[in-house]
């Protein structure tokens, strides 16, 4: 019973960490490495930076470690194909949004944490899963791992596990369904424009 | 941070839980296991009725458990997260953690024979070491010494959910419960063994109620609060809380089971499992499971679903979605 984790860090809720380490020549890694220095720097960069500032900072970076596009259709699953494409790009943006703004959000500090990436780069069929530890002097350490996938020549991340168990997109997969029964596309970008507004402040 | 602590996202939704259950020794049994069934059929069809959500596989009971998350979730706000936040407040860190180790180490004995159950006879050594060590060393299990780097014993949870699951029971329908949290049929129905073991096997004072009902609000207090973290970044960044909630209970114990059936480590290292095709679906790495079939790719049979252990058809996706006009992902 006391296991007090936290699926927060799905969300990455972890507010911490140290350099990246890199010990894969994978290129996939690259990504990883990036978004990793990119959350650290933002951590570093804490309550100086703000909200704001850590938003600027972090959003070139998940431009260039994931595929938003991608994890958005994923994320909506079969009922894309019959959304109008001004509703796609809307949700797209969104996603984008959110992502950017639970990161600024979340890793509003440092304490020491850093975190590692496995030197081995595991692949099947298309794609890889790149594995990462986030290390904090104190407490556990928290696995988080990346599926990436090649796009226009580039790995991009597509999912995020956390604690080798939950996966980022199967989550919001079911987080999203019944939005989308209910209101459609609209309705779930209004929504998480919210979720961005309120993680934002 | 801090809050990340512990082992499994479970957490996440034990933290939901306030185990004043009399019969609920230690582990908030319920926490078990796992629902490996695929959860979305419902969510694939794209033909489905806006009016009625359709309930995911795995909880056709979705609608009443609405209900009851509503409830408790009345209950979190107005009683349990303010009371649980106060203890925090009140009481010292040091005093708080020296609870948690003593029920901690007092459900030792019922995680050893769940590992006994499993056959897990190295894992059930480590808990005996761990618990002589902790309740000598460790005062009784004030302290955790055994997880310290002279030990590396850490704490593992287990009950009989999980045990079932490695025989192969499945989860049945998904179930949320006030005050208990997200759960299962087979982790309910589980738990009550659990339950038993102290109060059979030592009797007093386990099997009165008046240990079992402070020990409830004790631990359910302490794990309320050290979990509220975590749960709000989980649920503040959810549109549907009681489905993400849902999902990640299912997952982490989808994982739990997973590990369980296919041997130690398991769970550190899904991935040592063969990567399956996508097309071919059979694969038994947790991450790599789900092909992740892109839905702007045109048709496919295959639906994606929110359970780790769908199958999901890549339909090969070569013409590019219309949300890749939209250039923001950047190069």
């Amino acid at each position: 019973m006391i296991r007090v984790s936290g699926l927060a860090a799905l969300l990455l809720a972890a507010s911490t960490a140290a350099p990246a380490t890199a010990q894969t020549s994978d290129p996939a890694g690259a990504p990883v490495q990036a978004l990793d220095d990119g959350l650290l720097a933002i951590m570093k960069g804490g309550k100086a930076l703000g909200i704001s500032g850590r938003s600027a900072k972090i959003a070139p970076v998940v431009d260039r470690a994931f595929d938003i596009p991608l994890m958005t259709r994923l994320s909506v699953g079969p009922a894309w194909t019959t959304t109008a494409p001004a509703d796609q790009t809307a949700l797209v943006a969104a996603i984008r949004k959110l992502t950017i703004a639970q990161y600024a959000g979340n890793f509003d500090g440092w304490s020491g944490e850093s975190f590692k990436i496995a030197p081995q780069v595991e692949t099947r069929g298309t794609d890889k899963l790149v594995r990462t530890t986030l290390v904090a002097p104190k407490g556990d350490a928290t696995a988080i791992a990346y599926r990436l996938r090649q796009n226009g020549g580039q790995w991009k991340i597509i999912d995020v596990f956390y604690q080798n168990s939950v996966s980022q997109l199967a989550t919001r997969r079911s987080d999203f369904a019944s939005v989308l029964a209910k209101g459609g596309a609209k309705a779930l970008v209004t929504h998480l424009n919210q979720l961005s507004a309120k993680a934002a402040n | 941070m801090g809050a990340l602590g512990g082992a499994s996202g479970l957490a996440l939704a034990a933290s939901l839980m306030m185990p004043v259950a009399a019969g609920a020794q230690q582990q908030a049994a319920p926490a078990g296991v796992i629902a490996p069934t695929p959860l979305s059929r419902a969510a694939v069809s794209p033909a489905v009725k806006a009016t009625r959500t359709a309930h995911f596989k795995g909880d056709p009971l979705e609608g009443l458990n609405r209900k009851l998350f509503s409830i408790h979730t009345f209950f979190d706000r107005i009683l349990f997260r303010p009371v649980a936040m106060a203890y925090k407040a009140v009481v010292p860190k040091i005093i708080r953690g020296g609870i948690r180790h003593v029920f901690s180490n007092i459900g030792e004995p019922v995680v050893f024979v769940n590992d006994m159950l499993q056959l897990k006879p190295k894992r059930a050594v480590r808990t005996v070491a761990r618990f002589a060590i902790n309740t000598t060393i460790g005062v009784g299990g004030l302290v955790d010494v055994a997880k310290t780097n002279g030990f590396k014993l850490p704490h593992h949870s287990n009950g009989f959910g999980n045990t079932l699951g490695r025989y192969g029971v499945g989860p049945g329908p998904y179930l949320f419960l006030p005050f208990l949290g997200p759960t299962d049929f087979r982790d309910l129905g589980a738990a009550p063994v659990d339950g038993a073991v102290l109060p059979v096997a030592v009797g007093f004072p386990f099997n009165r109620i008046e240990y079992q009902i402070p020990q409830g609000v004790l631990v359910g207090l302490d794990l309320r609060a050290e979990s509220d973290s975590d749960l709000n970044a989980l649920l503040g960044g959810a549109v549907d809380r009681y489905a993400t909630l849902r999902s990640a209970f299912l997952q982490t114990r989808a994982a739990e089971v997973y590990a369980l059936r296919h041997g130690d480590g398991a769970s550190a290292n899904p991935l040592d499992d063969p990567l399956a095709d996508p097309a071919g679906g059979g694969g038994t790495s947790p991450e790599m499971t789900d092909p992740l079939t892109d839905p702007a790719a045109s048709e496919s049979q295959t639906a994606p679903s929110p359970s780790l252990s769908d199958p999901l058809v890549d339909p090969a996706a070569p013409s590019p979605a219309p949300g890749y006009q939209t250039g923001l992902a950047g190069p």
